[in-house]
């Protein structure tokens, strides 16, 4: 990993394209603004791995044969909870 | 084209119902084509299944059906990305993943990253919200009752050049 020291204010520009400044520090929180192209999509890293995961979770579940091939009763039982006997 | 799923089996659709999908979704970063399809028209439940890799498919259902009263604020950039010229719901449909489980009562949708599709130009891209708070995790089972009768408009939400 590339390890720089900044001052507030001060930017690390990555490629041509993508700017990194450092705006506000406060204690132990740091603003930092970005500018980069609208194709490249910026994500908090917490946010990024938690909709990633729910994305495999959901590829995983409906991979599922015995679950997917079941879509019609998954909405039978969503729309009439009452019916459900079993 | 036909493209071998392992759900549907070998099929055959037409190019242009192929979506592009703009940096793939998160977690499938390489595959960035996809289309969408339907199984049982009589659920508000589709499948958005990757073009280029059979084995993957999500659940995916009209969001506004989930939550009628979702509003996704969407980035300049993702309207610059998404080539939407002038914001307008009969170009833009938004679609939330949802994870299917054993327990049809523990069913959720995302609605924190939608997919917004630009049916005009079969651009796609998952977006994550940044406000309004929306759910990853957002109960199927706990909101029934509000979409119940909106399932039947599906069809309306849903653009020609969509529909499966």
């Amino acid at each position: 990993m590339l390890i720089l020291t900044r001052k507030l204010g001060e930017t690390i520009r990555i490629g041509n394209e993508i700017e990194v400044t450092i705006l506000d520090i406060k204690g132990r929180q740091i603003r930092v603004g970005i500018n980069a192209p609208s194709d490249i999509t910026v994500h908090r890293e917490e946010v990024y791995q938690i909709i990633r995961e729910q994305n495999i979770l959901a590829a995983e579940a409906g991979s599922d044969d015995s679950i997917g091939g079941g879509l019609p009763h998954v909405w039978k039982m969503l729309k009439n909870p009452k019916e459900e006997v079993e | 084209m036909k493209i071998s799923t392992t759900r549907f089996g070998d099929i055959s659709i037409d190019e242009s119902r192929v979506i592009q999908m703009k940096g793939g979704m998160l977690g499938f970063e390489h595959l960035k084509r996809y289309v969408l399809l339907t199984q049982d028209k009589e659920t508000p439940f589709m499948w958005f299944q990757s073009v280029d890799d059979g084995s993957i498919a999500f659940v995916v259902i009209h969001s506004f059906v989930v939550k009628p009263d979702y509003e996704p604020v969407i980035s300049d950039g993702e309207v610059k990305v998404l080539e939407i010229a002038s914001p307008g719901p009969e170009d833009v449909v938004v679609l939330s993943v949802v994870t299917i489980r054993s327990d049809p009562f523990k069913v959720t949708a995302n609605l924190r990253a939608p997919i917004v599709v630009n049916a005009e130009k079969m651009l796609a891209k998952q977006v994550v919200l940044v406000e309004g708070d929306y759910p990853v995790q957002y109960s199927l089972a706990e909101n029934t009752t509000v979409f119940e009768g909106k399932a039947r408009e599906k069809g309306k939400m849903i653009p020609a050049a969509l529909a499966p």
